[in-house]
């Protein structure tokens, strides 16, 4: 019989080391290395977060400096929560809830402040929806770049119309492709109203894009 | 039942991302309906473009900007947090003391409809007052005693509001332990004071604070001596004694 006398000769040796590299390097390990005190691992979240969420959050409020800010805002409020961060969801669940949170108070101190934007000058006085402009231009358009340029910026102002309760779970399904499970979560809400909504977003966009479809 | 069986099929293609497959009554009712081939295109052409948005970087300077952003805010959290709570603690306390103070008054009003009129000031227990002789002839009031009224019949308001001052809790005075005031002076003063002045009945009119008034009327005091000079001698000095 013969005896082992290192790990390695068990054979699974490889595949142990590789559990704990990943376990070490999961979203939930970098939180609580950050709660010890552990700056590194902090950079390591922000790192893996930051094109994410200030992503989605231009999506939601369509103003690149604000996104910036309020993305910056979010990864602060996670260092200062880190001690009661609990582990019962996903951080990305957990980080993109603060960041949709941030995003529709700012929507909501907009609209009581009533900025003037460009598009504003034609929005409804009565509250009503606002309508989509700038509708294409019939003639042929020579470079297809432009055209997907234009398109793309359509579909942005034309996201930026609608209601916020709308407009979060659109973005989270088809511009970050998350499932209707997170995405429920990050809203706090149910999967149907989370589907009900998005079938209704889409709705709303198809009559608003209708030139480019 | 073909339009139901359309919102089955369109729910069911909404629900699913691009390119995963859908079933087989969906792929067969496809195959027969153009209205919902059209909205499927054109459904799958609005997720295309809306998924093509993809990922805006974040800024180069993010990281650095967030680390000064961290260390500017260092602190502060823990001193924001209590000093919150202390000012919603403080105006907490403000609003219940506030509160309590409009529901005392409140409850402090008279809620009868007729208010008998009332002696405005209550009055502090007098003072012993030094004995002051009273001159004959003189016109002495009497003193102010909270309830006394004259012989005329309390005036009565009907829906009006007292004022404030009026409104002011009955308060009682004890007299008890204080000394009667002595009319009879000395040093050179005359004696005399007015002896049919217990002829008179006294009436005392007594108000509880909701309307309720009572009068009490003292019985005539006379004295043996007093009945004695008026019944026997009608010429004797009548007020005099």
């Amino acid at each position: 019989m013969n005896t082992l006398t290192t790990i390695d000769e068990l054979g699974f040796a490889p595949a142990l080391q590789q559990d704990v590299l990943e376990d070490t390097t999961s979203d939930h390990a970098l939180l609580e290395a950050t709660r010890s005190g552990d700056h590194d691992a902090f950079a390591e979240l922000v790192g893996r977060y930051r094109n994410q969420i200030t992503s989605y959050i231009y999506r939601m409020t369509n103003d690149y400096d604000g996104a910036v800010d309020l993305a910056q805002e979010t990864f602060v409020r996670v260092y200062r929560a880190a001690d009661r961060y609990q582990r019962s969801y996903a951080f990305s669940t957990y980080i993109y809830r603060i960041a949709t949170n941030l995003a529709i108070s700012e929507l909501r101190k907009r609209k009581r402040r009533k900025l003037v934007s460009l598009t504003g000058f034609f929005q409804p006085t009565d509250g009503g929806e606002a309508k989509e402009l700038n509708p294409p231009d019939g003639r042929p358009l020579q470079d297809l770049e432009l055209v997907d340029t234009e398109r793309r910026n359509a579909v942005q102002r034309a996201i930026g119309t609608l209601p916020e309760k709308y407009r979060a779970p659109l973005i989270l399904r088809d511009v970050d492709g998350r499932s209707y499970d997170e995405i429920a979560k990050i809203l706090e809400t149910s999967e149907g109203t989370v589907k009900s909504r998005i079938s209704r977003a889409r709705g709303f966009l198809r009559e608003k894009m209708r030139a480019y479809l | 039942m073909r339009k139901n069986n359309c919102e089955v099929v369109r729910r069911e293609l909404d629900e699913l991302m691009i390119g995963e497959a859908w079933s087989t009554a969906a792929t067969e009712h496809l195959r027969g309906c153009a209205s919902c081939r059209e909205f499927h295109e054109q459904q799958t052409k609005l997720r295309q473009i809306v998924g093509s948005l993809g990922t805006i970087e974040a800024p180069a300077d993010f990281d650095f900007r967030l680390r000064a952003r961290l260390a500017q805010s260092n602190g502060s959290p823990v001193y924001w947090t209590f000093a919150r709570r202390g000012l919603a603690v403080a105006a907490m306390v403000i609003v219940f003391a506030t509160g309590a103070l409009v529901v005392r008054n409140v409850l402090n009003q008279p809620t009868g409809v007729d208010q008998v009129a009332r002696q405005p000031e209550v009055p502090q227990p007098a003072k012993p007052e030094e004995p002051k002789p009273l001159l004959k002839g003189e016109n002495k009031q009497a003193p102010a005693v909270a309830g006394i009224v004259d012989d005329a019949p309390p005036v009565v308001r009907k829906n009006r509001r007292l004022p404030a001052e009026y409104r002011k809790p009955l308060t009682s005075v004890d007299f008890s332990s204080e000394r009667a005031e002595l009319i009879n002076g000395a040093g050179g003063v005359s004696r005399a004071f007015p002896i049919d002045a217990s002829l008179q009945a006294i009436r005392v009119s007594l108000d509880d604070g909701r309307g309720n008034a009572k009068t009490i009327s003292v019985p005539t005091i006379s004295f043996g001596s007093q009945r004695i000079v008026q019944s026997g001698n009608q010429f004797a000095p009548k007020r005099d004694w």
